[in-house]
């Protein structure tokens, strides 16, 4: 009986009614992902521990959470003892970490068992999947094409069907983007709900780890176990989790959901505007209210977000020097030249654009004009955020002004063009607010994502949101051919 | 943004960028500074800074020790070490 | 042409905790290499700080004991910069809000008192060793320092020659100690200073420009490497040359100062914000809790002895001068009556051999009920003073306990009249001669006498008893 395309809640079901062993399960999530090894969407397999733990699942009876025996993927940034963690740069190579991270932790705790870790952009920088070092990651819908970034191993694994759901983390887009390329749904929390401790830093004051899965009943339970304060990790909430399944079902006629303004929707590509419009009617139909609202600063997303996250990125990376641990250049001269040698051939020239943009923002004398002066202007955009958060419960955007393009057709020429894709996605990161994305269509058979963004710690009422229209709606259940991939 | 300022940067981030490309980077690094210098046009005077979107403050931990010392994994993660220590070329103070 | 030498010292004090300022790691100093490292110590990918509240408690005692401002909100920075023993490429320091601002601290110049302004006093983390010399073509890296607490504190320029610095590191070295803020061990690198110096005319306003001497851990380094420097400056001063801003390193070998090769280079430590820590606050209630539990400071000590031990005030000031000694000397003072007997000693052999072996006395071998033992055992004359002089010196090489040294030595004191006189009697058969002429006058012979008789119990005849008997016998 094939597992392929199912959600959790379903091979839960096949779990309990015994149709298929844990173990099984896990075999046949393996076998998948070597069959469409195309994909590329693994780094590293768990095929020596995998399979023993669920073995182990199989006897131990006492587990009885909802994800207990599935199996799941990591995203490679998430550090497992004994299993290579790469962030899919050649600096990480060879690195086994000593010890796992709090969210992947939770999840195996709680009975998952991790199959393998996911491809991704090099250290999460990127929007396409396209600067990883072990080569680009297909869009299981259609070969040759990104399958967004820099989450796009997981959601590649997921649309693909090789594993119910997979773990991810956002810091300008990198789960909801990826999600909405590849036709299914990712949640990224509130800032600190899911901590950080294990999560290798890209930019610390915007990172946060979060589910991508087929629905978003799955995300659901998903953030249920992630969820949670951690002691290793001063930036966790210190709030009680609540269960997200619970208001689900919840009917959505007190609704009221924001269209942002300045984002000037008319300009975008007509078919997403349909789309966008016909899910726009359809929250309507089942009694959600519409309005405008004007957020004044949100455009300045993209150039804010383009100096804090790099500025943080370059000091979070310095502890990739060679020494202690990832990859030393070979005949150095000095310690220096050890320094050099070694980053400038680890690192890949996103990074390294990166790295050296966030080094000048924080340089003497610029300070105060790059780096303090995006942090006054964050404070502006979230300041926006509150306000309308005063009269609506949430806030509507496509997840990305296109669908996924061709292999090597943006940002080759200049960076920034590729960064633009992230403008619908970034503001929520520098808020640290809850958002969501949701397919809702096709175009050119390439999926379309919907973006609802909620408050603080609003998490259920995106669920809930999000949950619903999946009751009224089959978008999230289309399912890729994967012919070409055989 | 000059060859000398690049030259700097580089070096204060311990990175150097091949020959055939560093026109390319260069120029890329002027465009994406473009990009975050428009920022100049918003207003923010007394506007504070927000340097973590949560505010709040980090709870404190006991002065009671709890060890996860890996000796050997730690130092067998390295390029360069022996049975105690991380090796590096000799620095000469 | 006359100068002036303006100095400022930064001084790096270790925090006494038990574990790291943002890890749970041990501080313990002198353990096998890289033992006393976790996962945040050794900087590995993913890590987050998590803050010790203990450090931030013994940061605010001090800042209290000299009068500063607290800032009861911490907010740290990142300093970056590559160095081989600081894992994660930067330090969390405190850059804009330091805990402790201003305060002043008192030193004693000759028979004088100065007041030093103290600038700042911030928290940050120490970084770990790098060994040079161990490993040829090899430096090796040890991170059991790194992450433990530091406290730097950094004074106003106003300390002017080499006496003064030395009268200020030694006044810090008691504060710290006395705060129980650190354990102040100079050759452990607990308590160590950077010292800023600059020459100017006498009379110019604005400061000539300064070089700032690394890592100084002992006083007399640190008098050495300030007259080296300043003698250096001047020299180039007045053959009209000029001082270039540097950092320099004390060679104690050679007793000079020369540039650091290492901060060669100009860096930008580019600061900012320390995404990983929120701001960490001190509650009115800690803040209170600190006050209240505050400890004993030196003034105090001297008042109590005085009144609870009624000790002179002199020796009470030398007793309280030194946490160490005052904590041996109250330890000591709990198992004997003879105060004063017990005082007389910690000044007098005591403090002798931990000059003569330039140590502290929690150092040495010495424990406070094995000298309370040997002045009980002065006391009740089972042995002399004279023998317990050299009862201790066995303390001090073997550790043994006075009881034992006087049990396996049988060095108990002879008190009993029947022994004592018979020992008499032989003495005066012996020396007839000598008698007579004591009997017909030459009383100094005495001394004879009881010589003589110390001679024959290897001077453990108790010399009241002596002199009393001998007295009777040499009678008509």
């Amino acid at each position: 009986m094939s597992i392929q395309f199912k959600s959790i809640v379903e091979l839960r079901a096949m779990l309990d009614k015994k149709s298929i062993s844990t173990p099984e399960l896990t075999q046949e999530s393996l076998r998948l992902a070597k069959k469409y090894k195309e994909l590329n969407c693994f780094v590293s397999m768990n095929e020596e521990m995998g399979p023993k733990k669920a073995s182990a699942i199989e006897l131990d009876k006492k587990t009885t959470s909802l994800i207990s025996g599935v199996p799941l993927a990591q995203k490679d940034l998430f550090c497992t003892e004994g299993l290579r963690t790469t962030c899919s740069s050649k600096i990480l190579e060879n690195f086994i970490p000593p010890y796992t991270a709090t969210a992947v932790k939770k999840l195996e705790d709680a009975g998952s068992i991790t199959i393998g870790k996911t491809n991704m952009d090099e250290f999460a920088m990127g929007s396409s999947n396209e600067t990883s070092y072990f080569g680009n990651v297909h869009n299981p819908w259609k070969k040759g094409y990104v399958p967004g970034g820099s989450s796009g191993g997981s959601a590649a694994a997921v649309a693909a069907g090789i594993v119910p759901a997979a773990t991810g983390t956002d810091t300008g887009g990198s789960i909801r983007q990826p999600a909405a390329h590849c036709g299914i749904t990712g949640l990224k929390p509130t800032y600190g709900r899911i901590s950080r401790w294990g999560m290798i830093a890209f930019a610390s004051s915007l990172d946060q780890a979060g589910p991508l899965a087929r629905t978003a009943e799955d995300c659901a339970i998903l953030l249920n176990e992630m969820a949670g304060h951690d002691l290793k990790d001063t930036t966790s909430l210190d709030f009680t989790v609540p269960d997200y399944l619970e208001d689900l079902d919840k009917p959505i006629n007190q609704l009221k959901i924001g269209i942002i303004k300045e984002f000037n929707l008319n300009e975008l590509d007509s078919e997403v505007q349909s789309r966008f419009q016909d899910s726009k009617d359809l929250y309507e139909k089942l009694g959600a209210e519409f309005v405008e609202v004007s957020l004044p600063n949100i455009s300045a997303s993209v150039p804010t977000y383009y100096s804090i996250a790099p500025a943080e990125c370059s000091s979070n990376l310095s502890r990739f020097d060679g020494v202690r641990f990832g990859h030393r250049a070979d005949n150095t001269e000095d310690l220096n030249d050890l320094y050099i040698k070694s980053r400038s051939e680890g690192f890949g020239d996103e990074v390294k654009r990166r790295i050296l943009i966030g080094t000048y923002a924080l340089s003497a004398g610029y300070y105060d004009a790059y780096y303090k002066k995006a942090q006054q202007v964050r404070r502006l955009i979230k300041n926006d955020f509150d306000n309308v958060f005063e009269t609506v419960d949430l806030l509507m955007t496509p997840t990305s002004p296109n669908t996924a393009f061709a292999f090597g057709t943006k940002g080759t020429q200049n960076p920034v063009e590729l960064y633009l894709e992230d403008l619908f996605t970034i503001s929520s990161n520098l808020a640290g607010l809850p958002a969501i994305s949701i397919p809702h269509g096709q175009i050119n058979s390439l999926p379309v994502g919907l973006q609802l963004i909620g408050n603080f710690l609003r998490e259920d009422k995106l669920l809930n949101a999000a949950h619903v229209f999946q009751e009224n709606s089959d978008f999230h259940l289309a399912q890729p051919t994967m012919e070409d991939f055989l | 943004m000059d060859q000398e300022t690049v030259r700097t940067i580089c070096y204060l981030a311990r990175l150097e960028i091949d020959q055939n490309k560093s026109q390319k980077i260069q120029k890329d690094l002027e465009i994406i500074i473009e990009l975050i210098g428009s920022l100049q046009s918003i207003d923010t005077t007394n506007v504070e800074p927000l340097f973590s979107p949560l505010e709040m403050t980090a709870l404190k931990h006991e002065d009671v020790e709890k060890s996860d010392n890996k000796k050997e994994k730690f130092l067998e993660n390295a390029a360069a070490s022996n049975e105690d220590y991380f090796l590096v070329p000799r620095v000469v103070e | 042409m006359s100068w002036e030498t303006v100095i400022g010292l930064e001084t790096h004090v270790q925090l006494s905790t038990k574990t790291k300022l943002f890890s749970r790691a041990s501080t313990a100093f002198g353990e096998s290499p890289n033992t006393n490292v976790n996962l945040i110590d050794c900087g590995l990918p993913g890590v987050l700080p998590s803050v010790n509240k203990e450090a931030f408690y013994k940061a605010i005692r001090f800042g209290m004991a000299v009068d500063a401002q607290i800032n009861q909100t911490s907010i740290f920075d990142r300093k970056n910069y590559f160095y081989p023993d600081l894992p994660k490429g930067y330090q969390i320091t405190q850059m804009d809000l330091p805990i402790v601002l201003g305060g002043s601290i008192e030193i004693a110049i000759d028979n004088s008192i100065k007041t030093i302004n103290i600038t700042r006093a911030h928290l940050e983390e120490d970084a770990g060793k790098s060994i040079h010399d161990q490993f040829d073509g090899y430096s090796a890296i040890d991170l059991n320092r790194a992450g433990t607490p530091l406290l730097e504190i950094v004074s106003e320029p106003e300390i002017s020659n080499a006496k003064e610095a030395v009268a200020y590191m030694k006044a810090m070295h008691q504060l710290v100690t006395y705060l129980d803020v650190s354990d102040g061990n100079m050759a452990q690198g607990s308590l160590r200073c950077d010292a800023n110096v600059s020459i100017r005319k006498k009379g110019d306003s604005e400061l000539g420009t300064r070089t700032e001497i690394k890592n100084i851990n002992s006083f007399k380094f640190i008098e050495k490497a300030i007259n080296y420097e300043i003698k250096r400056q001047i020299k180039i001063l007045e053959n009209g040359k000029k001082v270039v801003q540097e950092t320099r390193l004390y060679d104690s070998v050679k007793d000079e100062t020369r540039p650091m090769r290492s901060k060669e280079f100009a860096n930008d430590y580019r600061y900012f914000p320390e995404p990983d820590l929120l701001p960490v606050v001190i509650s009115n209630q800690e803040m209170q809790d600190i006050k209240d539990n505050f400890p004993e400071l030196p003034k105090d000590k001297e008042a109590r002895y005085e009144k609870d031990f009624k000790l002179s005030s002199y020796d009470s000031k030398i007793l309280a001068s030194s946490k160490s000694m005052a904590d041996f000397f109250e330890d000591a003072a709990k198992k004997t009556k003879n105060f004063s007997l017990l005082s007389n000693w910690m000044i007098g052999e005591i403090s002798a051999f931990l000059n003569k072996e330039a140590i502290e006395i929690n150092e040495s071998q010495l424990i406070p009920s094995n000298i309370a033992m040997l002045i009980n055992r002065i006391d009740d004359q089972t042995i002399s003073g004279k023998i317990g002089k050299s009862i201790f010196e066995e303390m001090c090489s073997t550790g043994d306990s006075p009881d034992q040294i006087i049990e396996s030595q049988g060095l108990r004191q002879l008190s009993d009249d029947g022994e004592i006189e018979k020992l008499i009697d032989a003495v005066i058969e012996d020396h007839s001669k000598q008698v007579a002429a004591y009997l017909d006058g030459k009383e100094k012979l005495f001394g004879f006498f009881v010589g003589q008789v110390m001679k024959l119990t290897e001077g453990k005849a108790n010399p009241e008893t002596v002199n009393k008997i001998l007295k009777e016998k040499l009678k008509k």
